[in-house]
């Protein structure tokens, strides 16, 4: 897979942004500012999908993440206080001692990394050319079938029906695992937000904890009562 | 040492060490021209270790959560390239690194769920968001 002309001008332009975006994420003090910086940091890599020819996927990226979980991130950075942290009266890095341990390991870890990356490209390089050619020209066969979209100025790819197809070919049963994984989720968050008057109202508190509570505030018990 | 140094940043830096002191600049702009796999998987692996600083250093555990999902997203990078990469060697059908990235980006949504649910329970209880205030189970 090598890009070139403008592809390569926007896979440089959108890697060092999701990169910088990233470093920002982690190193801003503002949280707001941190999930604004992860948004423009998971739209770059969405960028980068595109030309990966995964648009299915940047597309789920950009739906999912950006429109769905960072809002989940900012109504929870809503609903704590993180004044201090913004108006610089708390340190937003652990102690000196830790961050330096972390930096180091952090250092070594991308050492390791680029070293395996370096090392394990050399295998990707043995291709089998004969299986590249077949697939080369498979893929400008299927180029010239694709439907003109309706400008002329280009063409309809059929990617997202391949993958569609194959995730319900190959991949039922993890599909539905997700699902029932995505309602365990729902339940879960709804059971672990609820506030303690909510959970006297259908007798789930413990009863200690209701009686102490009951005591400064009585509307705690009042629902308990009503049950 | 020094080509030791040379030979493990070649493919982030090359750019700028290798091929310039071994070959002409012009190879180096040639190959920057023409980004490959390997690319994709350097800016995967440098997103990956600036989330894993985000988890280690910060102490506000909604910006931690927020790192998490830098990890998931540079894994859903090199799975994205390496399905590409298998289509271009051959495999024209090759979408299982596409598929899986879906899976990655249900279990991260599952998991931000959870978590900021956790986050919220925490908070009503302790009244504090730093997770080195957060230490009930050490003693």
């Amino acid at each position: 897979m090598i890009l070139s002309g403008w592809e390569a001008v926007f896979f440089w332009v959108f890697s060092i942004a999701a990169i910088f975006a990233g470093l920002l994420t982690v190193m801003a003090r503002n949280t707001i500012h941190s999930a604004l910086f992860l948004i423009s940091s998971l739209v770059s890599v969405a960028a980068l999908f595109i030309l990966l020819q995964a648009e299915f996927i940047a597309g789920v990226q950009i739906l999912v993440y950006v429109g769905g979980v960072m809002v989940l991130f900012l109504f929870v950075i809503m609903l704590v206080n993180v004044g201090e942290e913004e108006r610089g009266q708390e340190e937003i890095f652990n102690r000196k001692r830790q961050v330096t341990t972390s930096v180091i390991f952090c250092g070594l870890l991308a050492a390791g990394l680029l070293y395996a990356i370096n090392e394990g490209y050399k295998g990707f390089l043995k291709r089998d050319e004969v299986k590249i050619q077949a697939g080369t020209a498979e893929r400008q066969a299927r180029e010239q079938r694709m439907a003109t979209a309706a400008t002329g100025s280009s063409r309809i790819t059929r990617e997202t029906e391949r993958v569609g197809g194959s995730l319900y070919r190959f991949a039922s049963l993890p599909f539905e695992i997700a699902s029932v994984l995505l309602l365990v989720a729902i339940i879960g968050s709804v059971m672990l937000a609820r506030t303690l008057k909510q959970e006297a109202a259908v007798d789930d508190a413990a009863p200690d904890e209701l009686q102490q509570e009951a005591a400064h505030d009585p509307e705690v018990l009042e629902a308990h009562n009503t049950l | 040492m020094h080509f030791f140094m040379l030979k493990l940043f070649s493919p982030a830096f090359g750019l700028l060490f290798q091929e310039a002191t071994s070959e002409p600049m012009h190879t180096a702009w040639e190959k920057a021209q023409h980004p490959d796999l390997s690319r994709f998987l350097v800016i995967g692996a440098l997103l990956f270790i600036i989330g894993v600083a985000g988890v280690l250093t910060r102490r506000n555990i909604i910006v931690i959560f927020m790192s998490i999902e830098l990890i998931l997203n540079a894994a859903n990078l090199n799975f994205i390239a390496l399905s590409r990469y298998l289509q271009e060697t051959g495999n024209v059908n090759a979408v299982a690194g596409q598929i899986f990235a879906v899976f990655v980006i249900v279990v991260a949504a599952a998991e931000a769920a959870i978590g900021l649910g956790i986050v919220i329970a925490l908070y009503r209880n302790k009244e504090t968001i730093w997770v080195d205030e957060i230490d009930i189970l050490k003693w």
